[in-house]
């Protein structure tokens, strides 16, 4: 599965590429994170809870582990999630660029969804994911705006 | 998840009370299996779409596997033991006899317990009819034509029978 | 002795349990002390399996034994080989059977890891929570061709490679009849897979008695014989210690038969470690990727043809999906290879498979096995034939249809069962004919087709031909047994899955004994009531196992007669059997009730001429030369929605020989539910895959199986050729109905369009016709 798009922030390269790597900001603004650590410069984990048709409630174990970063321009993160309801893994790849008095991310996540998510929720997983994908990057463009006033 | 407490459930199954204990997770298509013993009642995918569990609730058909037992509380639960009153068939458990609407029979109490609502609210459906009704529930053996003839056969019987049992 | 009951339409003798809810599922097996099983299955199709942590699991309350392949010591063994290759020179075959837990790798979603007991079920799926699963992803073996090539990831290390047989089998001189042919038509067709679906989920309980000694085992198989045969050896037991029942089975098409699945060969285990009683029943997601399924082939076939329509020969290579592993042997590409060949003077053939293993579960026959890639290969190459040599499409079948003096016909090539393919008998133009008068073909083509054409609708008719292959042996067995209360008791060692075994076989005996079938009680399915015999599959009751029931009754019936004759004082050709008594003819008072005469027949006291077995009862067993050739031509006609591409079909016509016909009502029943299978499997029904090896459509919300708003009552007509190889020249019909449905559809489908596309794939769901008429149009 596919997720890729771009999304304009209001702020520099810098700040946006801070809030992107910021664990405490991952938390609250990737939809159904419940908890992301930091446990190496370039590694995270945690555990994030998404609902997909008749699965309400499916855990996973989230490790991230960050590859190819050169600040402020791009990083790729290697993602490997796993719970009783099934896996997902892949890579994404961001990409920030200026745009003006803003910046610009192009994104491109190359997911695969298996076990039980993907056998029972297939045909809602494109749309889950681009919901999850809009809510993220509001939330996150909400917080780079509050980073910025603050 | 962890061992949940039983809650007191009481409800009437096939005209009987019945009152136990249940766990809140547990299905109501497992509650009248294992808990009560009543193994007509089939379950075939756990999801709601086979149709095999279906009983009635208050009269109305109902998928037991996507009901929980503790939602029965207070409730009339019937299913296919209760069909057949005083050990004559039902019409419509005759008719499927009669017309070989029935080849594993798995998903036949499912049918039936689908029917015999439908059939009260439709007492002369056609076979447009018939069939939409019966488009809920599956079966992967008869290829359904006998069972669409059986409950045409029912419903000429039930109405043939309604004046007799009106004037009784 | 003339039959009586042979041909009627007796209502089904155990229609009334199943319809009051007392008939005995495995489910409904309740034992007391009883726990409950739940398995933890691999989420990746392809991996290197580096551990599974059961600590947490172990220590859940309420959970009393969890285990993993490294728990099982010796126990562990891959299953077995089911089906040996046949001996076709040259073949290859690489043996790969399934195991019961897996061990170092994973090789398709669904295979189990782990086996929890607990105190029910609910608590077992909660300890599955608890079990760390750590898997290194592999690469998943998808592409049938791309998983020969080099470089390929490969599902079994120890061979080297995915290549898991193959075989060539050859008649006359294919490029010969090539070379002189008027033309050639060459294609690729694919045949996608299903599930079988039966409403019944799997399902095993197991008791062992450790007083006795003795296990029994509660079982939804097709085949409780050989399981428990099995399962002796395995479990170091002899077989008169194991009893194993397959009660009312929920259907079964197939993937219910003598497997040793995981879960059958270790819940017995379980149950004599634990010294208590365990169920396992599977869930609907379980049985999508845990239950074996059926029918990915991809074909590359030449039909060389004269002129005038006459079939020179046919040429076809094939790859075949085993999936992970090949316990079921050969049978499924050996039936393609042999069912292609259809009703039809074939001269030249030349047929080579390639089976090839994947990472998909595991692949056994399924109502058709493939068969129905025969028919759909053949049968579109004549359809394209027709198209290309501007001939009629009936009048090409004519042409080369096996005339009614041809039998027996050899085809010079193995089958299944490793006989020689000889057709016993048929009448196939017949059929046809039949076919045509009952659809109105000539009308439909020349009048009602163009006239609804012109009213803009697409309406088509597919016409076609088939051969079923049913009936093999080896053999089964039966005992019939006159008690002393006159009842009638048969038991045969098939198992049954809704056949309606428990009507026919007490038709059967009806008509020797003298009796009303109703008081004719047949016990099937276990193996304490009689424990030779193989199973039911491959259309094969009625004929088998029927021939067993029958002879057994007619040895009773020598019993009864020469018991009789001593009791009443007459010659035994002077004594009439009739409901359920035995009287002198002319004289009804010197009579004896058969119950009555039971008793006589084993007496207390006294003495007996040495010799004399007691009782009226008798075992006899069938077993076949070779199989049956039953045949049939399938007709309808569809309509298709361009706006939607939906395929209504709004007539369906079978013509069906099936030989002697034991029940009419049974055996329709047998076509009209074979037809909405073989709907589905043209229409509806399609597991489909993502590239790493995940089933994306396991749930009935997203696997469309017909319903009542898809499937057609189907106009039946038989013709009946009796076959000489069983004394009741029965021929079979399980499979019949599911196996041509979807090269009728595609033709019909086909001349909808008016030849605006070619239908050289199943499933063709609306999506994909929506794909095909695009390019079609480009």
């Amino acid at each position: 599965m596919i997720v890729e798009g771009d999304y304009t922030f209001a702020g520099t390269r810098e700040a946006v590429w801070e809030a992107l790597l910021d664990p405490e900001v991952i938390a609250h603004t990737m939809p159904g994170t419940q908890e992301m650590v930091r446990v190496a410069p370039d590694r995270y984990e945690g555990r994030m809870r998404v609902g997909v048709g008749a699965i309400t409630a499916a855990e996973f174990q989230l490790a991230v582990q960050l590859v190819d970063v050169v600040p402020p321009e791009r990083y790729t993160m290697e993602i490997d999630g796993r719970g009783r309801f099934g896996f997902t893994r892949g890579t994404a790849t961001v990409n920030l660029s200026p745009d003006g008095a803003g910046t610009v991310m192009r994104f491109r996540a190359d997911m695969q969804v298996g076990g039980k998510i993907a056998a029972v929720g297939q045909r809602l997983l494109d749309s889950v994911s681009k919901m999850m994908t809009k809510q993220g990057l509001e939330a996150l463009a909400a917080e780079v705006k509050r980073r910025l006033a603050g | 998840m962890t061992v949940q407490q039983g809650l007191a459930v009481s409800l009437t199954v096939n005209g009987s009370k019945v009152e136990r204990t249940a766990e809140p997770r547990l299905l109501l298509s497992d509650f009248l299996r294992h808990e009560l013993g009543l193994g007509g009642t089939h379950v075939g995918c756990e999801h709601g779409v086979c149709g095999a569990c279906t009983v009635l609730l208050d009269g109305e058909a109902v998928r037991s596997c996507l009901l929980f037992a503790v939602q029965a509380d207070g409730h009339a639960v019937e299913t296919v033991e209760g069909l057949a009153a005083n050990g004559d068939l039902h019409p419509l458990q005759a008719a499927f006899h009669e017309t070989h609407a029935l080849q594993c029979g798995f998903c036949t109490p499912g049918f039936l317990m689908t029917l015999v609502p439908f059939l009260r609210e439709h007492p002369s459906p056609s076979e447009t009819a018939i069939r939409e009704a019966l488009s809920g529930n599956l079966c992967r053996c008869t290829g359904y034509k006998n069972i669409v003839d059986a409950v045409a056969l029912a419903a000429r019987r039930l109405a043939s029978d309604a004046p007799a049992a009106a004037r009784a | 002795m003339s039959p009586r009951w042979l041909g009627e339409r007796v209502p089904r003798l155990e229609d009334t349990k199943l319809l009051t809810g007392r008939a005995l599922f495995t489910d409904d097996v309740d034992l007391p002390g009883m726990l409950h099983a739940a398995f933890l299955r691999s989420d990746e199709a392809h991996g290197v399996l580096r551990g599974v942590d059961v600590a947490a699991a172990r220590a859940r309350p309420g959970v009393v034994a969890v285990w993993t392949a490294a728990d099982l010591g010796d126990y562990w063994k891959p299953g077995p080989l089911l089906v040996p290759p046949p001996p076709i020179a040259g073949i290859v075959f690489n043996a790969a059977t399934q195991v019961p837990l897996a061990r170092e790798k994973v090789r398709h979603v669904g295979e189990p890891l782990a086996l929890v007991v607990a105190e029910s079920r609910y608590l077992a799926e909660d300890a599955l929570d608890d079990i760390v699963v750590d898997i290194e992803p592999l690469p998943a073996v998808m592409d049938l061709e791309a998983a020969l090539a080099p470089g390929a990831a490969v599902v079994h290390d120890e061979l080297g490679g995915n290549l898991a047989a193959r075989a060539r089998q050859t008649k006359g001189d294919w490029a010969a009849a090539r070379a002189r042919a008027h033309a050639v038509i060459a294609r690729r067709f694919r045949y996608d897979r299903g599930a079988a679906a039966a409403i019944e989920n799997r399902g095993v309980v197991a008791a062992w008695d450790a007083r006795s000694e003795e296990l029994t085992v509660w079982d939804t198989t097709q085949a409780p014989i050989p399981i428990r045969n099995g399962l002796a050896g395995m479990l170091g037991l002899g077989q008169s210690q194991v009893r194993v029942v397959a009660p009312f089975i929920g259907g079964g098409f197939g993937p219910k038969i003598m497997m040793f699945y995981p879960e059958e060969v270790l819940i017995p285990w379980a149950a004599m470690r634990l010294g208590r009683p365990v169920k396992w029943i599977e869930d609907r997601r379980e049985n999508f990727y845990a239950t074996t399924q059926e029918r990915l082939q991809i074909h590359d076939a030449e039909l060389a043809v004269a002129k005038d329509g006459t079939i020179l020969g046919v040429r076809d290579r094939f790859l075949s999906d085993t999936g992970a592993y090949d316990p079921y042997g050969l049978t499924i590409p050996i039936n393609s290879q042999c069912t292609l060949l259809g009703p039809y003077a074939v001269p030249n053939y030349d047929s080579e498979f390639t089976v090839v293993f994947t990472n998909r579960p595991i692949v056994t026959p399924v109502r058709g096995a493939g068969r129905q890639h025969g028919v759909f290969v053949m049968e579109r190459l004549l359809d394209l034939a027709a198209r290309e040599l501007g001939m009629d499409r009936v009048e090409i079948r004519r042409r080369n249809f096996l005339p009614p003096d041809a039998f027996p016909h050899d085809h010079q090539i193995l089958f299944q069962d490793f006989r020689p393919l000889v057709y016993d008998s048929g009448r196939y133009a017949e059929a046809m004919d039949q076919a045509v008068a009952a659809i109105d073909y000539e009308r439909f083509v020349r009048v009602e087709q163009p006239k609804l054409r012109a009213a803009g609708r697409r309406v088509g008719l597919g016409i076609v031909s088939y051969i079923e292959g049913t009936g093999i042996g080896p053999y089964e067995g039966a005992r019939v047994t006159i008690e002393p209360s006159g009842t009638v008791r048969v038991a045969t060692g098939v198992g049954t899955q809704g056949q309606g075994h428990f009507t026919t076989f007490a038709q059967l005996v009806s008509d020797v004994l003298g009796m009303d079938p109703s008081k004719v009680q047949v016990i099937t399915g276990d193996t304490r009531e009689f424990g030779w015999g193989t199973g039911t599959f491959a259309s094969r009751g009625a004929v088998v196992a029927g021939n067993a029931v029958h002879e057994a009754a007619i040895r009773v019936r020598k019993k009864v007669l020469a018991l009789a004759g001593a009791v009443l004082d007459a010659k035994e050709d002077a004594l009439v059997l009739e409901c359920g008594s035995v009287h002198v003819k002319g004289a009804p008072e010197r009579a004896i009730r058969l119950g009555d005469l039971a008793v006589k027949a084993n007496p207390l006291r006294g003495g007996v001429t040495p010799g004399t077995e007691p009782g009226l009862e008798a075992t006899a067993y069938f077993g076949p030369d070779r199989g049956n050739a039953a045949n049939g031509v399938h007709a309808l006609i569809v309509e298709v929605d361009a706006e939607t591409c939906e395929v209504r079909i709004l007539r369906y016509v079978v013509v069906h020989d099936c030989g002697t016909v034991i029940n009419p009502t049974v055996v329709e029943g047998q076509v009209q539910g074979g037809v909405a299978m073989g709907i589905g499997n043209a229409f509806y029904e399609q597991l489909v895959w993502g590239e790493n090896g995940q089933l994306m459509n396991a749930s009935f919300m997203d696997y469309l199986l017909p319903t009542a708003l898809d499937v057609p009552a189907v106009e039946m007509r038989h013709t009946v050729t009796p076959s000489p190889l069983n004394p009741l020249g029965a021929k079979g019909v399980g499979e019949a109905g599911a196996i041509p449905a979807a090269a009728a559809f595609a033709q019909a489908v086909e001349d909808a369009l008016q030849g605006g596309i070619e239908v050289l794939e199943m499933p063709l769901s609306p999506n994909r016709l929506f794909e095909l008429m695009q390019d079609g149009a480009a």
